[in-house]
């Protein structure tokens, strides 16, 4: 990783080439689909190609004064490792979209803002300054949103509105805080503002603006309370958007907020702090409101929510743990990159599903998978990893965040200080450990070892995927048991190449991921996992119906729904009420002015017809017919002017 | 007279053309004749605006006299103002058919953009502010051509605000006719501060009056009023350039009262600036809330208009070079953007009658072009990178967060944010209904009505220029620099 390549074409092609492949796939799906669908495989395969050149070297690209700052891109063993996820995940669902796609309205634009979207998330990836991160974080929000939006049922729009209103709001807030970013250090380069920031004495000025900055990316990854678009947004898109929102886009978010607290607040315990309070909640939530859901993709969008939370602590422990934090940066990236993995498994099979029965509410899916021993497989894969099961990918960089939270348990009991709030913390992680296993089971039992006493016809013809959609979910599911059971010769490697990135340290001994005392945390979860489903799910969220059938029920309360009672009321009805009275107020001052001025003047032209809403300049009568009025009403007006400049000359000759 | 008569050109040939413009019976020839007039008239300015000339046309007094001079701000205003009204004239001649009395609209549109040029290569105070009002008057024609009475009266409106603020504006020039070294116009202004000093805050007082005079133009608080009534009742091309071009003329005067008069180091940190960068606030912050409470595309686009228009004069009070530069940048991206929203107006109108946002469902599926590029438009003026609203609000912002406007400067930048977000709540909704009407819609009652090529081309071109001038600045930028190396 010594090389540094600068001027590296790589760079810029991954970032540039699917925006225009984006435009001549569009140009050849208007005449051929089939052409088009191969063209958007060459497009996706040649960026995965581009992307796997980047590994071994360091790489930079400029471009000057594009956007008037200019842009420039950086990979090093961080930037390379997300532009390879990225550029495989991107190839997979591609691959995948071909048959889940096939019944769909607007594929030729799908797939040009598909690729829009790769471009943008490769230019955020792959940026050097927070300037190209914000130019491409704001194309990806707008090409995103036409992802989201695909179906257009009114449930869609909805979702698709609110977030896109997320994303706005968001990313002015963010820029607001870049332009006082760039005013006081005048660089948004990451490394010089790295650098910059240690400078200060005092960095109390800056957490507001670090707030800011946070606040888009923090929108975007899901965090509370900007969680709102999430899990409507995930569970209306097509699948394949689904799992690119899951293990991509929301991860720019992610990747916004390792810069905010990687780069800017380095070793800031109180940054820490903030976000450590800000990450519990979403970890906690999220999983609360999945063991909730009973609908198949919005569990998984919760999920995510909750598994963000989880990648969230890990970065609030690198800032709390100072120098030390060798296991909570290995803890992010690999959370990070095993979040993107598990839930690019989860949301394709789900997606398998609604393609054969059009259905996601969970007594209607219920046992689709029953009969079909690949999908099971494959969705199991998906469960153990994501539930932090030894052996697979998801435990590991569980272990570690946890680790890393026992590692400052012990840093503050050494310092004498107190310990409480932060076992709290400890406790809230393994008991989301234990929900993330009970929802997780919840899905497992309903769609695959459950019947339905009310089946559901099946809207597909033929198979239930063919062999391509086969190919690429085995090839997913894969990849997971694989990093579990060597993690030592795949997880501590991709841990290493992110560390310089972070600014981490290397740990100081190997860590044994096996060992008794790390095993015990899993233990407590998958107990808490167990009580949750077989005392909570199963007795509570689930009743018998009018025909004794045992059935899912939505148990979350309507007043807890945050956006509906708070956001939308606050934001769509109040601040505009309050706001357009005052605007009104100030449109209509001079208006009203002249209107009271000419009822003075005209006061005593009784026979004159002024119609109420004319407060105009001319006393008017309606229609063209009486021209003498408006001529006398106009002259007077003149007069009226003439009478004004008269004062000042008088007054300038004076 | 002496110098370069060349320089007279630009207003003859509107002026000439217009007459024959005006009389020309045959629908063919006239409209052959106004493209080749546009075109010339577009192709000369740029040749002109290569070199420099000056021209003395006609000198009434010693001190006061018609004089031309290309200079760099006036070079700038003339190659944008030339073009775009080349390009909005094309749309016309397809817009115009659905009107009545075509020949005199375009007689008068000819007109105005002689009295534009005459505005912007004004040497002196008299020639600008002659020039102002022959702008004033030869537009109004354009507000009331339907005829209906609410256009009348609109056109009544617009009269009346514009003669009042200009007479604010001459009120001025009497007072900078005595306290001034010369009347002509000279970067870095021309106060004879023997004479001012002692009276300083009647010259503050005075330059407070000129820039509300000349702000209504703009549509700056507390003058915006003619705004929102006089843009929806005028025919849409007239309107597209009442909003993205006549506005600007108000900049043009502001910029020269503010730069070349008083110049911006007698204004520094008084409290003229400080009042002015709250009206321009307020002012942006009216514009953008009651935009996104009105229903009419076209008034709603009014409204916006007279935020958008106040973000450059927000930039210009800041005094510093890169709030100028931020406002300059604007002023270009605002009537690119601004044309385009209200051509896309024009041509849905043309081709629907739809009037109201709430019509718009769908839409974008008959005219995908219109919709396209009213969505770009929509983002640029939003601020969205890489389009070129956001170039210009960076700038604008760097200005206003500098140290010396401490939390005015903040509040500014905070408005133009909130501003943005209100731009966005009401220009998204509809490129979003436009496009994606529901699952529900009747897909099958649609059918393709997307306009010919007058139209498209024209919106297609300047949706073009709304990108690349946001991915590519610099050439803008250096332009720019150069004109405020001069002043600063």
């Amino acid at each position: 990783m010594e090389v540094l390549t600068t001027n590296n074409f790589i760079l810029p092609f991954l970032v540039f080439f699917p925006f225009i492949g984006a435009v001549v796939g569009y140009g050849i799906g208007r005449s051929n689909k089939g052409a088009r669908d191969i063209w958007a495989w060459i497009v996706s395969a040649a960026v995965f190609a581009g992307s796997l050149m980047l590994i071994g070297k360091e790489s930079a690209y400029t471009l000057p004064s594009f956007c008037g700052l200019g842009i420039s891109f950086f990979a090093d063993g961080f930037g390379v490792v997300l532009a390879v996820l990225t550029a495989a995940i991107w190839l997979l669902t591609t691959l995948f979209s071909k048959e889940y796609m096939t019944e769909e309205r607007n594929r030729n634009r799908y797939y040009f803002f598909v690729f829009l979207t790769l471009g943008a998330t490769m230019g955020i990836f792959l940026s050097a300054d927070l300037f190209t991160t914000f130019i491409f974080f704001e194309i990806m929000s707008f090409t995103s949103f036409v992802l989201v939006i695909h179906e257009e049922d009114d449930f869609t729009i909805r979702s698709a509105q609110t977030y896109l209103a997320v994303a706005v709001l968001g990313g002015l807030v963010t820029l607001m805080g870049l332009f006082m970013m760039y005013q006081l250090a005048g660089t948004l380069n990451l490394n010089e503002l790295t650098a910059f920031m240690q400078a200060q004495p005092d960095k109390r000025p800056f957490y507001a603006i670090g707030v800011l900055i946070l606040f888009g990316f923090g929108a975007k990854a899901g965090l509370f309370p900007l969680h709102v678009w999430l899990p409507g947004a995930y569970t209306v898109a097509p699948a394949p958007s689904s799992a690119l929102l899951s293990c991509l886009l929301t991860k720019t978010g992610v990747f916004g907020t390792i810069i905010v607290s990687c780069k800017l607040f380095l070793h800031d315990a109180k940054w820490g702090s903030l976000i450590l309070i800000l990450g519990v909640i979403t970890m906690v939530m999220g999983a609360v409101l999945a063991v909730f859901s009973v609908n198949l993709k919005r569990t998984l969008a919760c999920s995510s929510m909750s598994q963000i939370g989880f990648i969230i602590i890990a970065i609030a422990m690198q800032g709390l743990l100072g120098e030390h934090n060798a296991l909570a940066a290995a803890g992010t990236f690999l959370h990070f990159i095993n979040h993107s993995l598990l839930k690019l498994v989860l949301f394709l099979s789900v997606g398998v599903v609604y393609m054969n029965l059009r259905e996601l509410d969970l007594n209607k899916v219920r046992g689709f998978g029953k009969d079909k021993p690949l999908l099971k497989i494959v969705f199991l894969m998906g469960l153990l990893g994501i539930a932090g099961v030894p052996l697979w990918n998801g435990y590991i960089s569980k272990t570690l965040i946890h680790e890393s939270i026992v590692e400052y348990i012990a840093v503050l009991a050494a310092a004498g200080q107190s310990t409480a709030w932060i076992r709290c913390v400890e406790v809230l992680f393994l008991f989301s450990g234990g929900m993330t296993l009970a929802y997780m089971t919840k899905l497992f039992v309903a769609v695959f070892l459950e019947d339905n006493p009310y089946p559901v016809e099946r809207k597909k013809t033929g198979a239930y995927m063919n062999k391509l959609t086969a190919a690429v979910l085995v090839l997913s599911a894969v990849i997971l048991p694989v990093f579990g059971l060597l993690p030592h010769g795949t997880q501590d490697v991709l841990a290493e190449m992110g560390r310089g990135f972070m600014n981490a340290h290397a740990p100081e001994h190997m860590m044994h991921y096996f060992a008794l005392e790390n095993l015990k945390g899993v233990k407590i979860s998958i107990m808490v996992g167990a009580v949750v489903y077989f005392l909570f799910i199963r007795k509570v969220l689930m009743e018998k119906d009018a025909n004794g059938n045992l059935v899912y029920v939505d148990r979350w309360p309507q007043w807890l729904h945050i956006e509906n009672k708070i956001y939308r009321p606050v934001l769509l009805t109040v601040l505009p009420y309050i706001g357009g009275f005052f605007a009104r107020l100030a449109g209509s001052l001079t208006d009203g002015l002249i209107a009271i001025l000419r009822m003075l003047i005209f006061n005593d032209d009784n026979g004159r017809v002024i119609p109420p809403e004319d407060k105009y300049f001319s006393a008017y009568t309606g229609g063209e017919t009486d021209k003498t009025v408006y001529r006398e009403g106009f002259a007077r007006s003149l007069l009226m002017i003439g009478i004004g400049l008269t004062i000042a000359m008088i007054y300038i000759l004076l | 007279m002496n110098g370069n008569a060349i320089l007279l050109l630009p207003m003859l040939l509107p002026l000439i053309a217009g007459l024959i413009i005006g009389f020309q019976k045959e629908e063919k020839q006239r409209n052959l004749l106004v493209f080749i007039t546009m075109a010339v008239e577009a192709v000369l300015v740029w040749w002109l605006c290569l070199g420099e000339h000056s021209l003395e046309a006609w000198r009434m007094t010693e001190r006061l006299s018609i004089a031309y001079h290309t200079d760099g701000l006036g070079k700038f205003f003339a190659c944008l103002i030339s073009t775009i009204w080349l390009l909005a004239a094309v749309f016309a001649l397809e817009y115009m058919k659905h009107e009545h009395k075509p020949a005199r609209f375009f007689m008068f549109y000819t007109f105005s953009l002689g009295a534009l040029m005459s505005l912007c290569f004004s040497a002196n105070m008299m020639t600008l502010y002659l020039s102002y009002e022959f702008m004033t008057i030869l537009t109004v024609p354009l507000v009331i051509h339907t005829g209906t009475p609410e256009a009348v009266r609109a056109g009544i409106k617009y009269l009346g605000y514009s003669v009042f603020g200009a007479g604010l504006g001459l009120m001025g020039f009497f007072f900078l006719n005595t306290y001034c070294v010369t009347t002509d116009f000279v970067a870095g202004g021309t106060l004879d501060m023997a004479l001012v000093a002692g009276r300083e805050n009647t010259l503050l007082v005075v330059f407070f009056l000129m820039a509300i005079g000349f702000g209504c133009k703009a549509g700056m608080f507390p003058l915006h009023a003619w705004l929102p009534t006089a843009h929806p009742v005028a025919p849409s091309p007239a309107s597209a350039v009442l909003s993205g071009i006549i506005t600007k003329g108000g900049v043009i005067a502001i910029i020269r009262v503010t730069y070349y008069l008083f110049g911006a180091d007698f204004l520094r940190g008084t409290w003229v600036q400080t009042a002015l960068l709250v009206l321009s606030i307020v002012t942006i912050f009216m514009g953008s809330m009651l935009a996104y409470k009105e229903k009419l595309l076209k008034r709603r686009l009014a409204y916006s208009t007279v935020s958008n228009v106040s973000y450059v004069v927000f930039g210009l009070m800041l005094l510093s070079p890169l709030g100028f530069v931020g406002a300059l940048l604007q002023v270009v991206f605002h009537a690119v953007a601004k044309n385009i929203l209200f051509l896309c107006a024009g041509a849905i109108i043309y081709k629907t009658e739809k009037t109201y946002v709430y019509e718009y469902k769908g839409i974008g599926k008959q005219m995908p072009i219109v919709m396209w590029c009213f969505a770009l438009a929509s983002l640029s003026l939003i601020g969205i990178p890489p389009t070129s609203g956001f170039v210009s609000k960076w700038y604008l912002a760097q200005g206003g967060l500098a140290p010396a406007f401490g939390a005015l400067g903040i509040t500014g930048v905070a408005m133009l944010m909130v501003s943005a977000l209100l731009t966005a709540g009401y220009l998204l909704p509809i490129v979003i209904d436009a496009f994606f009407p529901g699952k529900d819609f009747d897909n099958t009652s649609l059918q393709k009505k997307e306009p010919n090529y007058l139209m498209t081309v024209p919106l297609v071109l300047l949706s073009v220029a709304v990108v690349c001038m946001g991915i590519l600045p610099n050439p803008l930028m250096k332009w720019i620099a150069g004109i405020s190396g001069m002043i600063f």
